[in-house]
């Protein structure tokens, strides 16, 4: 089943001489469930076509659906509600809310949705990413690989259909990388979710269902 | 680049926008302690024209004054002017009633006195007029006219018109001419008048000490030496009670009024600091050292101050401009010698070293935070806050949904954040109600016109005919005209209604079986239409002043203050619905008290047990048919001296006319001086503390810039955003109102209680003031939040985040 479809999407940077191509006519479709890894050189366009799968930022053309909606047709207050509702994020410098300890950082997207937190699922997530004896911890109190798996605690909180993961081991070392790498897979197999991770690590790929490489905005899968 | 400060400029030219903001936080503060300075410094130069004006341009005065003392005196150095005042009192002139006076001729221009036409007097039979008076339909003399003056010892004696001299509004309000004479014509007229010396010293001379060596030298007691208070205390030399309070008072909001300079910046570079912990991590990851980064710093603050102060200055001169133009609009011949443009060396002194002091102190400790950074704070994420104390959480959540949570919880979890903004807002607030107690000393100590006050009075003693009442009110140029009828009635009530006050005055009283006392004073019963009902209205305690009303169910007014001896006490205690039991020619008519006053705006000179306003027709009822004793008239703003020439010529010589326009153009004149500055302190003050609010929210929605495109990207809406933030700057404004609310309060009632008690200021809770702050604050706050908010969604998150 079809989760993700992105129709030639296209995104320039600039004007006149500083103008930059990021994305060049990108067409691609990702199934529900699948792990797809996104390699490529700096500045090749991975972050870009990231952001823009997460609507957190605009294309200049093309379409991006996820569970066949058109994100950039909707208003902004109905697209962070569909965001909320249906994309997580993992971003390479964690950014956790210095002021909330780890289970309040996890359930704040539920918390912004007027939900209940299911107690069981946090609690069965906290467990999961070793974080129970942590959660009343503030972010500043854990080291850079706990924090991470807060930040993809915070993803899976609202057990979102895809989780965007922008290097989100770029900041550790390659033990810590590969626990958090498995974590994501993990869980995203045990909760049915699509993984999309931007990695510089090529040891990933063997885990990967799918690898997609940018270079200079035109993204080709390898392997396929 | 030569040299890692070049990066000052670079930071500050890459980030145009948060450096604006820290310009216009240090051009406000700037602007706000010129402004108020400058405005000190103009509004003393104004006011002392103004003192001059009217209570003349002397020092000290002399009782007394034997010739070698004046020998002496004259002969000092530090004296600029000096010269006698005779003051021989009331006399008539042609039958009518005048005050006489002598003065010297060089002091004439000190004390306001101008020849207008013929001379001043020299010999000892000339005698100069005020203008009205000679113009008057009782006295109608001209210039080398002989009249007759009649000492109070009854000897009349003729004198020559030799000039007339300007109108003193005092007397022409109540009709008394000024009869100026010679010196020695005084001799003539009563040889053992009291005389004065009047001194005037030179610039810069201090005054009291110059009484004190006057005084010794010349072995003068005490009560013989007056001085001219308001001009000393205008000049910042008098040690008057009252002038030491208003100092004290001064003293005291103005520097508040530089600590709420320091705090604005301080609390600005605070922020800025904060938010670039990563930046300074980075540096400091570089190789800085912490002095390098104090430096940068501090540089940064000198590069903003530079550019900041100008617009301050200009700014606070500006202010300072506009009141001068109001008031040199408003009286141009009074002011016609203050310049418009008043630059005030003192306020842009204080303008400017208060932004290089303050911004050195504001940088200094934010500095040496900043040089404090660690490293690490550069490569871990999310270290940017330390984070003192765990606190229980999850309450909030539950009272309120979780963006307002968030917003409370970001304000209250950063202390010293919370602490500078709350201090920044509550400040201006404190200032604001500090400054407020001017504007209550204004009112105490200045009197104005009120709605009721007449242009011009006729007085009779055998009464006014109603013709001439009809007459008068039909008149074209009159606006309205209202009489006025009095009688003395005795007047009984319950014996409890008496307040102590009255009893220990008058001693003794008998009360009766049925509980009312039997009366030692009459009562002053006064009659008012429907008209003077309605002026009255503004000072109703409770009750009604309607007349049908009181006509139907025979209502009687209780006012609640009399003046006896020329004080004003509270005589009676009386409430709605009391009974008051008046004796009339046809039997005591039982009343009802209606309605309190807590004032007239007349008093008699007799003693009164108390004061009772009546309707006409139950006037007529109690005391009997009477004419007005006294017509008030207000005249249309057109063709003023044609109405009055007409009026005066209905006028016979038993009927007085008190010209009070004068009089009441001169009160409004000297209130407004006073009021432009004070109104404009605290509009100035309310001005800078609500672009000092936004200016704060706006830096301080700023720095939140990274943090708010994190929490977009978690899912929180805009509408989220907006409340989170929202609750946050909240929170701020609501603890900086209460603190400022709770210390400007009690800075207001000790500044009246300790300061300014010899002004008869009452203290009272200044609610309507403090409901306005509340509201303005959290209206500021939310409209301040707006503009930011927008600007930042307006951005892509992408782009937001990936900011450092």
């Amino acid at each position: 089943m079809e989760i993700l479809r992105v129709e030639s999407l296209s995104k320039t940077y600039g004007e006149g001489e500083t103008r930059v191509v990021a994305l060049r006519d990108v067409s691609f479709s990702v199934s529900k469930g699948e792990f797809v890894l996104v390699v490529g050189p700096s500045g090749s366009g991975k972050t870009t076509l990231l952001n823009l799968i997460g609507a957190l930022d605009t294309p200049t053309s093309g379409r991006v659906f996820i569970d066949g909606r058109d994100i950039f047709t909707m208003k902004e207050e109905e697209l962070s509600v569909f965001r909320r509702r249906n994309i997580g994020f993992v971003f390479q410098a964690y950014n956790l809310v210095p002021e909330l300890n780890v289970e309040e950082n996890i359930i704040l997207p539920l918390l912004l949705d007027y939900k209940k937190p299911d107690r069981q699922y946090i609690d069965e997530l906290l467990d999961l990413l070793g974080l129970s004896d942590r959660k009343r911890h503030l972010p500043n109190q854990l080291s850079g690989g706990q924090q991470q798996r807060v930040a993809i605690g915070r993803a899976l909180a609202s057990r979102p259909a895809i989780i965007l993961a922008d290097e989100p081991t770029g900041n550790l070392d390659s033990k810590n990388s590969r626990e958090i790498v498995n974590l994501m897979k993990l869980s995203v197999e045990k909760y049915k979710q699509t993984l999309i991770m931007i990695t510089h690590n090529p040891n990933f790929a063997a885990l990967a269902d799918r690898i997609f490489n940018v270079e200079d905005g035109i993204v080709t899968e390898l392997g396929g | 680049m030569r040299n890692y400060l070049v990066l000052v400029p670079k930071y500050l030219a890459a980030h145009k926008k948060r450096t604006d903001l820290a310009i216009i936080s240090v051009a406000l503060s700037v602007a706000l302690v010129t402004g108020i300075f400058s405005m000190l410094d103009v509004f003393l130069r104004f006011e002392k024209i103004q003192v001059i004006h009217d209570y003349g341009n002397y020092h000290l005065l002399i009782k007394d004054a034997s010739a070698q003392e004046m020998q002496a005196i004259a002969s000092r150095i530090d004296v600029e002017e000096a010269g006698r005042w005779i003051e021989l009192g009331q006399a008539s002139i042609n039958g009518v009633r005048c005050a006489v006076g002598a003065l010297d001729e060089n002091l004439a221009d000190n004390l306001n006195i101008k020849v207008i036409a013929g001379k001043y007097p020299s010999a000892e039979n000339e005698i100069m007029l005020e203008q009205w008076a000679v113009e008057s339909h009782r006295l109608n003399v001209k210039i080398n006219d002989t009249v007759r003056i009649s000492s109070p010892d009854n000897v009349e004696r003729e004198f020559k018109v030799s000039g007339i001299y300007n109108d003193l509004a005092n007397m022409k309000a109540k009709a008394v001419p000024g009869v100026l004479m010679s010196i020695d014509g005084t001799a003539m007229v009563k040889p053992e008048a009291e005389l004065s010396y009047i001194i005037l010293f030179k610039r810069g001379v201090k005054i009291l000490n110059a009484e004190k060596e006057i005084k010794d030298t010349l072995k003068i007691a005490d009560g013989r030496i007056e001085r001219n208070e308001r001009l000393l205390a205008v000049i910042g030399q008098s040690k008057h009670k009252a002038a030491v309070g208003i100092y004290t008072t001064g003293a005291i909001l103005f520097l508040i009024v530089l600590i709420a300079g320091v705090m604005m910046i301080y609390n600005t570079f605070n922020i800025s600091v904060m938010e670039r912990v990563r930046q300074f991590g980075l540096l400091r990851c570089i190789g800085a050292s912490r002095d390098q980064i104090r430096k940068l710093v501090q540089r940064e603050g000198l590069a903003i101050t530079l550019r900041a102060i100008p617009i301050g200055v200009v700014s606070g001169i500006i202010v300072a401009f506009v009141c001068s133009a109001i008031l040199k609009f408003y009286n141009s011949s009074l002011f016609a010698g203050m310049p418009l443009f008043n630059i005030s060396v003192s306020g842009i002194g204080a303008g400017i070293a208060t932004g290089f002091l303050t911004v050195f102190i504001a940088s200094f400790l934010p500095a040496r935070k900043a040089a404090m950074v660690s490293p690490i704070n550069a490569v871990t994420g999310s270290g940017d806050i330390k984070i003192s104390r765990r606190k229980k959480r999850g309450l909030l959540t539950k009272v309120f949904r979780a963006e307002i949570a968030m917003g409370i919880n970001n304000a209250v979890m950063k202390k010293k954040t919370l602490f500078l903004m709350s201090c920044s807002i509550a400040i201006s607030i404190i200032l604001f109600l500090g400054f407020q107690v001017f504007v209550d000393f204004m009112h105490a100590s200045m009197k104005t016109t009120k709605p009721y006050t007449p242009d011009i009075s006729l007085t009779s003693e055998q009464g006014i005919s109603d013709n001439l009442y009809k007459k008068l009110s039909n008149m074209d140029g009159v606006k309205k005209a209202y009489g006025r009828r009095f009688a003395y009635v005795e007047a009984a009530f319950d014996a409890a209604r008496l307040t102590e006050a009255y009893e220990k005055q008058v001693g003794e009283i008998k009360i009766q079986d049925n509980g009312l006392f039997v009366p030692h004073e009459n009562s002053w019963l006064i009659s008012y239409d429907r008209n003077q009902l309605n002026w009255a209205k503004r000072d109703l305690i409770d009750g009604t002043l309607d007349e049908d009303k009181l006509n139907a169910r025979n209502g009687i007014i209780a006012v609640m203050t009399n003046v006896r001896k020329g004080v004003t006490i509270n005589t009676v205690n009386l409430q709605l619905g009391d009974k008051v039991y008046i004796k009339t020619p046809a039997g005591t008519r039982e009343l009802t008290v209606m309605g309190r006053l807590r004032s007239v705006p007349f008093n008699d000179s007799r003693l009164n047990l108390a004061t009772f306003i009546v309707t006409e027709k139950l006037f007529t009822e109690l005391a009997g048919e009477s004419p007005y004793q006294i017509i008030d008239i207000q005249l249309k703003k057109r063709n003023q001296e044609q109405t009055v020439k007409e009026i005066k010529g209905m006028l016979d010589s038993s009927i007085t006319l008190h010209d009070a326009r004068q009089k009441n153009a001169e009160l409004d004149q000297a209130f407004l001086t006073m009021a432009v500055f004070i109104y404009g302190f605290v509009m100035v003050i309310a001005l800078i503390s609500i672009l000092n609010i936004i200016n704060t929210m706006n830096t301080s929605v700023a720095s939140k810039t990274r943090y708010l495109g994190v929490m977009r990207a978690v899912g929180m809406s805009g509408g989220q955003m907006d409340k989170m933030v929202l609750a946050e700057a909240a929170t701020y404004s609501l603890t900086g109102c209460l603190a400022g609310c709770v210390l400007g309060v009690m800075l207001q009632r000790a500044l009246i209680a300790d300061w300014l008690s010899s002004f008869r200021i009452v203290w009272r809770f200044p609610l309507a003031q403090i409901i306005l702050i509340w509201i303005l604050t959290l209206l500021v706050t939310a409209l301040s939040v707006i503009s930011p908010l927008k600007r930042i969604k307006a951005r892509g998150i992408s782009e937001v985040i990936g900011s450092l």
